[in-house]
């Protein structure tokens, strides 16, 4: 099987990912800031090193990065925590639901919301978000780059205009993490990412990293090492947000994993990612048949969504499933995105590769597609 | 002289280590003791000159509870 799937989860993982994970579970016994035995400091020695990597990749500082299930989980976290009383707040309209459910789900606590478009243009859509920015207007919450199409929001102007109003921005860098580098001192608030995606972790890893500046309401209490004599929960981060045991052996997992991002360097997976994205639309553009969901003049992250004309997209991912190739066709858990792009009665295919990929591979699968296609004329 | 920290939590705690090893001062993290500070906790025990370390810690923003000094 050839796997084109990195944008719901990379595979494979780096070596070093699976020593580090099973280095854990036979070496890290002990609960990271439970006890105070030797095996427990340990644990929680290591679980700092990888927060401090963590925020070092993203300009932040240690206590500010919270580790979480995956970029939902931290989502949820920041979109609760900071519209926990009734306000406006502004996403976009290439959400991934991860951030429209939580939003819909908020209206229930007199929380109103309003849909940002993205336009063919930064600037317009720049605009479009100031347009909707009112009194009540708290929080702008919305992707770096969408799921769907990859394509890049101009998410620094919109950071721009969030401190101008003095608003909470809340970032979704699911796709962008590990091929964009990203700071904090671009403006966000908040930068929730997975773990598992881009920073090549195993699943049922995320992130939150925080610049500071707002204070989240939790909506998860628990246990967390400290203060336990008190029936609050702690007012500081982490621990705030991190109830409950920590996932050590994902934890040990993702530090390695981003130390495989940081040796190669986000521009570096970048240049080679999109150069594989390109190979792939111009040996499929010129197929009549092949509708690819791309604009001239718009940047995008290595994801390339397309339809095969007469062919809904979960017959052809399956089709392509049949050939030997793992794609994601169907909504991608992105309502908004699709749509947007018309495409909501029955999806599109995802084409997104890894580092790991080859141009072999690339070209193997798009002789796939146009025999899948050819195959449709004849039938047809 | 040796002085134990009661830090406001483990992060906090192996932050401070870093930074104190950092400055050339030997510190180790462990459970806050009952008389330092109630309910569960971590503390750094550190050498050295208190005053100069509460400095550094301060000057990092660094969160700490309460400390004392002990005899050694």
């Amino acid at each position: 099987m050839i796997y084109f799937d990195n944008a719901a989860t990379t595979y494979p993982k780096p070596y070093s990912v699976a020593a580090a994970v099973s280095s854990a579970v036979t070496g890290l016994g002990g609960n990271p800031g439970r006890s105070g035995h030797a095996m427990s400091v340990r644990a929680a020695e290591q679980v700092f090193k990888v927060r401090s990597l963590c925020a070092k990749m993203f300009g932040a500082e240690p206590e500010n990065v919270v580790f979480t299930q995956n970029c939902t989980h931290a989502l949820n976290l920041a979109i609760k925590g900071i519209m926990s009383e009734p306000g406006h707040i502004t996403i976009s309209s290439m959400e991934h639901n991860s951030v429209s459910r939580p939003v819909f789900a908020l209206k229930k606590r007199g929380v109103s919301f309003s849909v940002a478009e993205v336009s063919e243009s930064d600037e317009q859509t720049v605009e479009n978000f100031a347009r909707l920015i009112t009194p009540e207007t708290r929080c702008v919450a919305c992707t770096i780059a969408s799921n769907v199409t990859g394509r890049i929001l101009p998410y620094k102007q919109i950071a721009q205009l969030c401190r101008k109003h003095g608003i909470c921005f809340i970032a979704d860098g699911a796709q962008a993490c590990g091929v964009i580098p990203l700071s904090m001192a671009d403006g966000f608030n908040f930068l929730c990412t997975a773990g598992h995606k881009g920073l090549y972790g195993p699943t049922g890893t995320g992130l939150l990293i925080s610049d500071g500046k707002y204070k989240l309401q939790s909506i998860i209490e628990g246990g967390t090492g400290t203060t336990s004599d008190e029936l609050f929960q702690p007012d500081f981060l982490p621990e705030r947000l991190e109830s409950g045991t920590l996932n050590t052996v994902g934890i040990m997992g993702l530090g390695e994993g981003i130390k495989h991002v940081m040796r190669l360097g986000e521009q570096r997976i970048y240049k080679k990612e999109t150069m594989l994205c390109e190979l792939f639309i111009k040996r499929l553009e010129n197929n009549p048949m092949i509708v690819i969901y791309r604009q001239k003049g718009c940047l995008y992250v290595p994801i390339v969504s397309f339809n095969c004309k007469g062919m809904p997209s979960s017959q052809l991912s399956q089709k392509l499933n049949d050939a030997g190739f793992a794609l994601r066709g169907g909504l991608q858990c992105a309502a908004l995105a699709h749509r947007q792009l018309q495409t909501s009665d029955g999806g599109t295919v995802r084409f997104s590769p890894s580092v790991f990929n080859s141009e072999r591979e690339v070209i193997a699968i798009c002789n796939a597609i146009n025999r899948i296609c050819a195959n449709i004329k004849t039938v047809g | 002289m040796t002085g134990i920290i009661a830090m406001s939590s483990i992060t906090y705690a192996m932050k401070a280590k870093r930074i104190l090893n950092g400055a050339g001062f030997y510190c180790e993290v462990e459970r806050t003791p009952k008389n330092l500070s109630s309910g569960c906790g971590y503390s750094i025990r550190v050498k050295g000159d208190i005053d100069k370390i509460i400095g550094i810690l301060k000057n990092n923003g660094i969160n700490y509870k309460d400390y004392i000094t002990l005899a050694s």
